[in-house]
């Protein structure tokens, strides 16, 4: 168990290690940062200025080092426009975005999961196909149109705004957790389909158990196994989704920050961004992998 | 009387006190599709920073767009008067009692500051954008309280033009070097009208009126420039009702939104003008580059209707200007002169068939979405240079550095003509020997000996019938080289609270004073 948990740990830090160079390089091969910062028809003597504050005139792999050795003692750098520390400004955005997609994920779970339950039990009645039809719709739909729709029809036809950073969160959720809902309930629903037709469920059945608890003490811990996984994935949808999101809902959270960080080629606010969502995907990948050992007695026993 | 008894009565004597006006001011919100990371009106020039500098500072000198939409004339406004002591010096007179939103009055140290070498135009300065405008200053000085000298190493007779640049704008010395640059450009000062309370360069700018504004009440209580990226979400928000005003609407959707009820729309052609520049260098990533013959140039300009397409795209909202014949001009402008090289298919398939040209692929570099319907626009016209037999590729560049790369034939780009009050900017700025298309690391062209002569003669005109004829002299040695071409006035649009009374006159520039802003219906 100890090299499990071993061989886990190291693969998120070589998934860091991997990130942080990949980020450092493309952001300074698509394009010169410091012309970022003046007009297009800047005289070079400007440009080459900004480049020098921001250290851009020194070779790439003094750069590099520079920033993996400020990275190591917790240096995160600066933004190149405001001055200002990049972990302050994102701190100053998460809880939005941490409001935002917590309440997405609640969302997805406790709507997503109970009714392709629900479906599963009911199978092959009209509530069964009603949900399945409405998790394919809520896969398919693209959270950016679906948001437009909403904010355009409430704004059209009830003269509502359901945009900026005063609006209820739960617009914003609701389209970003659309899709994680759909996909949901339709694992749930082929997870508890499996489960409840499996030997031991029949057996539980033989044994007089109710249906309830087989439901809840037998069926539902082996369902949970691909579930879990696909919650741990669907974090990854949700940071990327909260980007186009907070977009058009002119939600004021990291995504935005990061569109504009990445529009303004804010080097070290781009840099530190993504660093924070790939640090974000890796733990939760891990704590994935460490609730198997909690759920699964056969990984733990491995 | 307890403490808070006392405090209770104090609140309501304050609000007593306060004017009628003030209560009915209305909360403005303005939804922008970005803000300039920094307010600093010089390190932030551009539009998104345009939109809100004004509101904050006031400049020395001010074009009148209120009452006539070019701006032709220029007003008084830091600076009383202004008068050229020497060809070569300018003197500019203050306004007395003007306070900063501290409270502090405004001097010359103030400007004196505000159009140094240190912060303008030495070596390595404060804020480097400004060279561009403060082209030959060799000294400025605080002469007395309330008077400035500005010298020029050559006779500039439109010196006070400059003032109504982003240079112009007046900026607290003492708060300026207290904070430091970038503090300055996160929370700046000003004399303006309003004052700023909050910036946050990826949400908002929040600020107040400034009550104690020395030109007159602020309009509307509070400003807010909020981000909201997404068109239809500005949209959305103007129709319920949460915003006031709503930037950059899509070309395409202007005809759906003036449908809608509560909303006017205004699309403003403004002083700048999209074009492309034609790569006429040889260089090692284009050794046999075709477009060194001035006749493929010629067949390229001559074999597209400019008219019909701007007329599709744009309807009515702009026109195609002859090279440096802008209305923003006055006594230059004339509007009966014509292109030397109109469309004319004919002439176009002569002047091809007098060059080398045999049909190889010229790429065209456009960086994606910066001008609006550029893309458009360029399909259409590499049509129409297909029917004469001019193959042109359109290669999208998601950012200006990539499209600068090498190699391409066509670089797209536009040409501010504000600045100098005359072709100045646009003729010589941009095409002498200062100008990135001829010193950049993207340069397209060699000057020829000619255009440097007349752009001398042009440059050191001082009475304005020289400086005339100087300026047609080298608009029509542009056009004998054709070394690029102009594709229409730039327009931008907005969508207003139809209550509302403002207009901001052919800008980009949103004003809120009550020179603008004339009321606000409920």
């Amino acid at each position: 168990m100890t090299g499990y948990i071993l061989s886990r740990v190291l693969r998120a830090a070589l998934t860091m290690l991997v990130t942080v160079t990949l980020v450092f390089l493309f952001i300074r091969l698509s394009g010169d940062p410091a012309a970022a910062l003046v007009p297009p028809d800047a005289p070079q003597e400007v440009i080459d200025q900004y480049a020098r504050a921001m250290g851009l005139d020194q070779p790439l792999w003094q750069q590099y080092l520079g920033y993996v050795g400020g990275l190591l003692q917790g240096n995160f750098g600066f933004s190149i426009h405001t001055g200002i520390a990049v972990e302050e400004t994102f701190l100053g955005r998460l809880p939005f975005t941490l409001h935002l997609g917590i309440t997405a994920l609640a969302l997805a779970i406790f709507i997503g999961i109970p009714i392709g339950a629900l479906a599963a039990i009911r199978r092959g009645t009209a509530l069964d196909r009603f949900v399945m039809g409405f998790s394919v719709f809520a896969f398919a739909m693209p959270n950016f149109l679906f948001g437009l729709v909403m904010i355009l029809v409430a704004a059209l036809a009830f003269s509502a705004f359901l945009g900026g950073e005063n609006a209820n969160v739960i617009w914003p959720a609701l389209t970003l957790g659309l899709a994680a809902m759909g996909s949901f309930a339709r694992f749930t629903r082929s997870s508890v389909l499996e489960t409840i037709n499996a030997p031991y469920m029949r057996a539980a059945e033989a044994r007089g158990v109710p249906f309830g608890m087989r439901l809840l003490r037998h069926a539902a811990p082996n369902a949970a196994i691909p579930l879990v996984t696909l919650i741990g994935l669907s974090l990854g949808a949700l940071v990327a989704g909260s980007v186009v999101t907070e977009q058009v809902f002119a939600w004021p959270g990291v995504g935005q920050l990061l569109v504009r960080s990445v529009a303004t080629r804010d080097l070290a606010q781009v840099q530190f961004l993504v660093l924070v969502v790939a640090f974000t995907m890796v733990m939760a990948n891990l704590i994935v992998d460490m609730l198997y050992l909690v759920i699964d007695p056969r990984i733990r026993a491995k | 009387m307890t403490f808070r008894s006392l405090m209770a009565v104090t609140l309501l004597a304050g609000a007593l006190a306060m004017p009628v006006a003030a209560q009915d001011r209305p909360d403005m919100v303005i939804a922008v599709d970005n803000l300039w990371p920094t307010m600093d009106p010089v390190i932030g020039i551009s539009t998104t920073g345009a939109r809100v500098h004004t509101n904050i500072f006031d400049t020395l000198v001010r074009r009148n767009r209120w009452e006539d939409p070019d701006g032709t004339e220029l007003v008084p406004w830091l600076a009383e008067s202004w008068q050229q002591l020497s060809p070569n010096v300018w003197e500019f007179t203050l306004r007395e009692g003007v306070p900063f939103h501290d409270g502090h009055i405004m001097d010359a140290a103030d400007v004196a500051f505000s159009l140094s070498a240190e912060r303008l135009w030495g070596d390595e300065p404060l804020a480097p954008r400004g060279t561009r405008y403060t082209r030959g200053f060799v000294r400025v000085e605080a002469t007395g309280p309330l008077t400035v000298e500005i010298e020029t190493s050559f006779p500039d007779p439109n010196l006070p033009f400059r003032m109504v640049t982003p240079i112009g704008f007046v900026l607290p010395q003492h708060y300026y070097e207290e904070v430091g640059t970038e503090a300055f450009g996160q929370m700046p000062m000003g004399t303006g009208p309003y004052r700023m309370t909050a910036f946050d360069p990826s949400v908002a700018v929040d600020a107040v009126a400034f009550d104690d504004y020395w030109a007159g009440e602020p309009p509307a209580a509070t400003l807010r420039f909020e981000i909201v990226p997404e068109f239809s979400t500005r949209f959305a928000g103007l129709v319920a009702g949460e915003y006031d005003v709503v930037v950059s609407v899509p070309a395409d959707q202007v005809d759906a939104l003036e449908g809608t009820e509560g909303v006017t729309v205004m699309e403003k052609g403004i002083e700048n003008y999209p074009m492309f520049a034609f790569n006429m260098l040889e260089t090692e990533a284009l050794p046999d580059n075709p477009l060194t013959d001035v006749n493929l140039r010629r067949a390229i300009v001559a074999g597209v209707d400019r008219e019909a397409i701007a007329a599709a795209i744009w309807g009515e909202a702009t026109f195609v200007p002859t090279p440096f014949n802008f209305p923003e001009y006055g006594d230059y402008y004339d509007p009966d002169r014509e292109r030397a090289v109109p469309f004319d298919p004919e002439q176009a398939a002569e002047y091809l068939a007098a060059s080398d040209y045999d049909g190889e692929e010229l790429i065209w570099h456009i960086t994606r979405g910066f001008y609006p319907n550029y893309e458009i626009a360029a399909e259409f016209m590499v049509e129409q240079w297909a029917e004469i037999g001019i193959n042109v590729r359109i290669e999208l560049k998601d950012n200006f550095s990539l499209a600068y790369e090498r190699p391409f034939h066509f670089l797209n780009m536009s040409m501010s003509s504000e600045f100098s009050g005359d072709p100045y900017r646009p003729l010589w700025m941009d095409w002498g020997p200062e100008s990135s298309r001829f010193g950049a690391s993207h340069r397209t062209w060699d000057m020829t000996e000619d255009f440097v002569r007349l752009g001398e003669v042009f440059e050191q005109a001082q009475e304005f019938e020289d400086r005339y004829q100087a300026y047609l002299d080298l608009v029509a040695e542009w056009e004998r080289v054709t070394p690029g071409m102009y594709m229409w006035r730039n327009v931008v649009s907005y969508a207003i609270n139809e209550n509302l009374q403002w207009d901001p006159g052919n800008s980009a520039v949103t004003i809120f004073d009550h020179l603008y802003m004339t009321g606000y219906d409920e």
